[in-house]
């Protein structure tokens, strides 16, 4: 059951080919998520992510009538479309698709002016506020001022929210950028190498032998809102 | 399907499109070993977090799963916490040790759950202690004023007028005044006369004789068997594992030669451990004698290759032992193979929302819905006779099992009742070191463990032999489990008798992939042992034991404490002067009442309180018998992370005791935060966390190929950093240890500790020790390989932000003899020794198996009284009703919903509320209540109430001096909860622990309302009529019960 090997050979792989030739994709079993959340903390500590922002979130819900009930959960990080409602709308052309899918912000360009925000149909982006979770407790935590390696703008990229201090990230639009400061270094997402259930799988959809193009080829395959043409790279499988 | 049976509406009426196709198979055959390596191709100048040098590897503990992570430290701070890829715990498969370069393991990561990747928040809690506090106030207060480390060493040792300056007139007794039997030849006398004494072989005025000369060294002389004064030290443990444990104990019992140690078992699930050691203890023959001991306290279905597993009071994707090991092995087997799994439990979790069958039963009904599977299948014949009737080992190991059973031994039964195993010697067959079995209708004496002599046993027989009647515990089984119809038991337990069939005849449809598993759900009520037996019963009786599919009990660990051959610590022995603890324990526990000079003193039957032979670790009385002074007053607690108040039911009733400065005279905590029972301490020393010290856990039983975790500080200490002899060290539990072991010369810490010229000085002049052992392995020719150079380097490097006062590598060195160190520095740098996944099997079979003795019957019980009622307590499977101490039924009344309680998956009991990563996920906990109830009760979603008990009448925890704290919540409206019952989870609802104002040298530190959200239900368990200032409890296994009360819910207006 070594998925992980498996999705370990993907993204090497996708690293020896160009960049613009990658596409990258996750895809999430709903039937073996089991609600733990754990992609959501991971995420959080992976990131950084401050008080109300949460790259990653699990939707739970209960389904029936007792006693004929039963429980799903509905991970929902980024969709990364492929027609992203959220860059067109941005005036300073600070958030941008890059060539191997993931939609990313520019931290250094973004005005934090929030239209992504709203135009985001899946509720996938987040205001940084500049808040901290030990604020107002007797002693700030040192992990909260931790530098992060989010790919912002360019690989090698590095981040420092400090309490009391407004640069970048704090007063920008933030979202999940399927962890592609560990990705382009040969690591899966945090979600993705925590998730309990092994719900989420992970790699390169323009590689058929990948493990997500393979399940992004199964029936059963779903993309969230498909209405709306957005053309997500997150798939569920049901 | 039948009631309570679910699944696949899943996915109707949402916005998605539904469908179904399996993830293939092939995809998870794969081999690791072709692809792992071409992955590590990163760029150079890449993340640094991924590099090997900002790696250190450890083991968690923000719950007892104790997960094997690796932490990421920048700039000598922890800011991120995976899984150890080198563990079949946290990566299936795990990345072999002798393959995987370290720089590899860097890279890849395993998994770990949401608190344990929280475990950041617990190192870095703002509300976290830095100096030792001594109260300034009235116990409780929460005045402090912080002084030196040595100030509190000296205070408590030497005891005095301690708190004069606030008022209070009157000398603490210090750790000095108790330490009063001091000479390890003199104890050790005293203790085996005392055993000489249980066993009624010597009188207690023999006794005086023989020992007069000391007799002002005992609690009391006309009750030896009380033990020394240094009784009156008790230290408990609301969460102490392996390595820890050990050293405390090393404290407690052999330095200072107090008995009471106690952990906090059984508010978790020891009746779940007790009836799993009884179901396996071993025979072992003693002076002549047979005896059945040393059991598996813990096991797991083999989940990766069960085909149907029935989880009782529990399940897989929350709690339970635990979720991280066991969640991808259940999705895996759901999505990819023929596995199918019920889950019984009123309250639809997150398991059985995913289950193909829930069963909401009645809660504490378990052995009923048990017990009826277990006629089902006795009345069917369905029941697997041959590995039932291998009576010795030689018959097992002929007829293909690993394991045999006990279902063939003749029981005695004296006046209808049943006791012990028939001895052979009892009816002149043979030897008191042989049982009875009927083969082809003829008694025959059996030795157990008999590797020769294949015994196949008569089932279901009852003879009289020289006048004494018996029966096979098999047919005790049976005529129990007849004692009921099927549809009476379906009654109870408030199921369709079609359940009980349906599960019985798919439960009996795998061989011997079939398991019965369980937890806390099943146990924490006062029949909780006899539960657990039933459910048990049903393991026997498909002989699943030892088989790929079946029941497993673990791939184990090589021993720390350095008990085997090829070890060079043994830690037990290098205690030069030990003391011998002796006495009955402050709770009662393994000592039969009977077997006390109390009984005599106190005329039988009852006793003043229960006592508790079959178990250990019974928590939730501690207190309430320091509070009573039975069967002695005590005079120094020594509380270490131990949440009493909080976490027992109705421990709400214990703060009027650790107030009592008469009852508890003096109160020592050692915890990282103020909590809701720390806050009564006298003094409190600050602890270090997980991720700062060290500690050598056991893995779960769900792990299938040994795995020996090591916890090694990460990163430094955020306590003080102190001088103990010398030797500068963050305040600590270890830093208590040896300043008041330096102070009063108790022997085990300090120089020449181990023996000559080997000292204790420092902590990892212990704990480098137990990685020494584990590093050697358990056989000779198991070491692991030297670190190379270029490891001892790096071992170097990632340690370099470590100060002196936890680490140094010459330091570290001298505890070890030379040769150890490069075989220590392997193990510390992958954190721990694990072997391969694929070691796990051999064929159908479990490489690490039981090979023993299953029992359907349990003698201990058996032939044991109640300390009580005196009425037998009984060795065989049976659904009891929840009763009272006195065994007075318990029955609902009207207007009355049954509690039970719960754990979410990104919670631990009492410790989590301080991760504020978690907090989002559910910022305070609710009241389920059923959609049908609700609405009869005409209740909505957020409508809050007040919920009140037969013993909490007015719904509220009374701290004294007015301060008076509501139950109140709100309703949750729920599809997924049996109608009657209404269920709320651990966790929330603290008035401690960061949620109370708490004022140090004057300074208040406001409370974190976040951290005082929701409600505990614990305040309205019920405290036992017959015993009225603690719990409901089960009257063998332990366990405090946690779901056999019932509430009231009343609207807030």
């Amino acid at each position: 059951m070594d998925v992980m090997a498996v999705m370990d050979g993907d993204l090497a792989r996708a690293l020896r080919k160009p960049m613009e030739e990658r596409a990258w994709g996750m895809v999430i079993d709903v039937r073996r998520c089991i609600g733990c959340h754990a992609c959501t903390v991971a995420c959080k500590a992976e990131n950084k992510t401050p008080p109300n922002v949460s790259y990653n979130v699990v939707i739970e819900e209960e389904l029936g009538t007792y006693p004929n009930v039963s429980r799903r959960f509905l991970p929902r990080p980024c969709m990364q479309c492929a027609k992203p409602p959220c860059v067109s709308v941005c005036p300073v052309n600070a958030t941008y698709r890059r060539p191997d899918s993931v939609v990313v912000i520019d931290y250094e360009q973004c005005i934090g002016c929030r239209y992504c925000l709203n135009a985001c149909p899946y509720g996938a982006r987040y205001f940084d506020s500049g808040d901290f979770y030990t604020e107002g407790t007797p002693r700030g935590a040192p992990h909260e001022e931790a530098v992060t390696h989010e790919v912002a703008a360019q690989p090698g990229d590095t981040w420092r929210r400090v309490v009391g201090r407004e640069s970048s990230p704090v007063g920008n639009a933030r979202k999940c950028h399927y962890c592609l400061h560990r990705v382009e270094n040969g690591a899966l997402p945090a979600c993705v190498v925590t998730c309990l259930g092994r719900a989420r799988f992970f790699g390169d959809l323009a590689d058929p032998e990948s493990l997500v193009a393979r399940l992004v080829a199964k029936d059963g395959i779903a993309r969230l809102k498909e209405e709306l043409g957005t053309e997500p790279h997150t798939y569920y499988l049901l | 399907m039948d009631q309570g049976c679910t699944r696949r509406q899943f996915l109707k009426g949402t916005g998605l499109a539904t469908g179904g196709a399996l993830l293939g198979v092939e995809l998870l055959t794969q081999s690791r070993g072709a692809v792992v390596g071409v992955a590590r191709s990163a760029p150079e100048g890449g993340n640094p977090l991924l590099s090997v040098e900002s790696t250190l590897y450890t083991t968690c503990l923000q719950c007892h799963i104790d997960c094997n992570v690796k932490v990421r430290v920048a700039d000598g701070v922890a800011v991120k916490i995976d899984g150890n890829p080198l563990s079949p715990q946290n990566l299936i498969p795990n990345l072999p040790s002798e393959t995987t370069s370290l720089e590899e393991a860097a890279r890849v990561d395993g998994k770990v759950c949401p608190r344990g990747q929280a475990g950041l928040q617990t190192l870095y809690d703002p509300y976290r202690l830095v100096k030792v506090l001594k109260r300034t106030g009235p116990r409780g207060s929460n005045q402090w004023r912080t002084i030196p480390f040595s100030q509190a060493v000296e205070e408590i040792v030497e005891g005095g007028r301690l708190f004069a300056d606030i008022g209070e007139d009157r000398h603490v007794p210090g750790l000095r005044e108790l330490f009063v039997l001091k000479d390890g030849s003199t104890a050790e006398a005293m203790a085996a006369d005392i055993k000489k004494l249980q066993a009624g072989a010597m009188t207690v005025d023999e006794f005086k004789g023989t020992h007069g000369a000391y007799a002002d060294v005992l609690l009391d002389p006309e009750h030896p068997d009380l033990g020394p004064k240094n009784n009156g030290f008790v230290f408990m443990a609301g969460r102490i594992e392996h390595g820890r444990g050990e050293l405390a104990k090393r404290f407690v019992n052999g330095a200072f030669g107090s008995v009471n140690f106690f952990e906090h078992t059984t508010i978790c699930e020891q009746s779940h451990h007790i009836a799993y050691a009884h179901t396996t203890d071993q025979p072992t023959v003693k002076n002549g004698a047979l005896k059945f001991e040393k059991g598996k306290t813990h096991m797991k279905p083999d989940l990766l290759n069960a085909e149907f597993v029935i989880f009782f009071g529990t399940g897989a994707f929350e709690a339970n032992f635990g979720v991280t090991p066991m969640a991808e092995k259940v999705t895996h087997s759901m999505r990819a193979r023929n596995f199918r799994f019920a889950v019984v439990d009123p309250r639809l979790s997150k398991t059985a929302g995913k289950a193909d069958h829930w069963v909401p039963i009645k809660p504490g009904t378990d052995a009923a819905l048990a017990m009826a599977m277990v006629r089902w299948i006795i009345d069917n014949q369905a029941y697997d006779e041959g590995f039932l009737r291998n009576a010795t080992k030689a018959a097992a190991a002929a007829f293909g099992e690993s394991c045999w059973s006990g279902a063939g031994y003749l029981v005695e039964i004296q006046d209808g009742v049943p006791g012990g195993y028939l001895r052979a010697d009892a009816v002149g067959l043979g030897s008191a070191e042989q049982v009875v079995v009927v083969r082809d209708g003829v008694p025959v004496p059996v030795s157990p463990g008999d590797e020769t002599a294949v015994v196949v046993a008569d089932l279901d027989a009852a003879v009289r032999l020289n006048g004494v009647e018996a029966k096979t515990a098999f047919r005790l089984l049976s005529e129990n489990a007849r004692g009921k119809t099927v549809e009476e038991y379906a009654e109870i337990a408030g199921v369709d008798a079609t359940v009980v069939e349906t599960l019985a005849r798919e439960f009996t449809s795998h061989g011997k992939k079939a398991v019965a598993e369980m937890y806390r759900g099943a146990v924490q009520h006062t029949n909780g042992y006899y539960n657990g037996l039933a459910i048990l019963a049903l393991n026997c009786l498909v002989g699943n034991p030892d088989w790929t599919g079946g029941l497993s009990q673990g791939g184990g660990h090589w021993h720390e404490q350095g008990d085997k051959e090829a070890q060079p610590y043994p830690l037990a022995d290098l205690h030069p002067r030990a003391l011998a603890a002796f006495g009955v324990p402050l709770t009662r526990e393994k000592w039969a009442y009977e077997k006390s000079t109390l009984f005599a003193r106190d005329a039988g039957y009852p006793a003043t309180r229960p006592w508790y032979p079959f178990t250990s670790n019974v928590y939730q009385e501690v207190l309430p018998s320091a509070g009573d002074g039975y069967p002695y007053p005590i005079q120094v607690l020594f509380n270490h992370k131990g949440a009493p108040l909080y976490s027992t039911p109705a421990g709400h009733l214990q703060v009027g005791i650790i107030r009592d400065l008469e009852k508890i005279p003096l109160v020592i905590s050692c915890d990282i935060v103020v909590g809701e029972t720390t806050v009564y301490a006298d003094y409190i020393f600050p602890d270090i966390t997980y991720l700062e010290r060290w500690g050598f856990p056991h893995p779960v039983p769900d792990v299938q190929s040994p795995v020996s975790p090591v916890r090694q500080p990460v990163v430094g200490p955020l306590t003080e950093v102190v001088e103990v002899a010398g030797e500068p060290m963050p305040v600590s539990l270890e830093a208590v240890f040896l300043a008041v072991a330096d102070r009063l010369g108790l022997s085990g810490f300090g120089r020449d500790a181990f023996g000559p010229r080997m000292h204790f000085t420092r902590p990892e002049d212990y704990y480098l020790k137990l990685a020494a052992n584990i590093a050697a392995g358990d056989h000779p020719d198991e070491a692991v390989p030297d670190a190379s150079d270029s490891e001892m380097q790096l071992f170097q490097k990632a340690r370099e932000h470590l100060p002196a006062a936890v680490y140094s590598w010459e330091r570290w060195r001298q505890a070890l003899r030379p040769e150890e160190w490069a075989k220590v520095v392997y193990v510390l740098n992958r954190g721990g020794r694990f072997d391969p996944f694929d070691h796990a099997y051999d064929g159908d079979r479990l490489a690490h198996a039981l090979k023993g003795l299953v029992h359907l019957y349990m003698e201990g019980p058996g032939k044991g009284r109640h300390s009580l009622t005196g009425k037998p307590l009984g060795g065989t499977a049976t659904y009891l009703p929840p009763t009272t101490a006195m065994g007075q039924p318990l029955e609902a009344m009207e207007g009355e919903y049954k509690l039970i309680t719960y754990k979410e998956v990104f919670h631990t009991q009492s410790r989590t509320i301080g991760n504020y990563w978690v907090l989002p996920l559910r910022p305070e906990n609710t009241i389920w209540m059923s959609a049908a109830d609700a609405a009869a009760a005409g209740l909505q979603d957020g409508d809050e109430v007040r919920l009140t008990s037969r013993t909490n009448p007015k719904g509220e925890i009374d701290l004294g001096g007015g301060t008076i704290i509501p139950i109140t919540g709100r309703i949750e409206v729920r599809q997924g909860l049996r109608p009657g019952v209404v269920a709320v989870s651990h966790h929330f609802g603290h008035w401690g622990y960061g949620s109370a104002t708490v004022t140090i040298d004057g300074q208040e530190v406001p409370a974190d309302p976040r951290r005082g959200r929701g409600l505990t239900v614990n305040p309205l368990m019920l405290s036992d009529p017959d015993v009225p200032n603690v719990c409901l409890t089960d009257p063998v296994g332990g366990s405090a019960s946690f779901m056999d009360s019932w509430v009231r819910v009343e609207r807030v207006a």
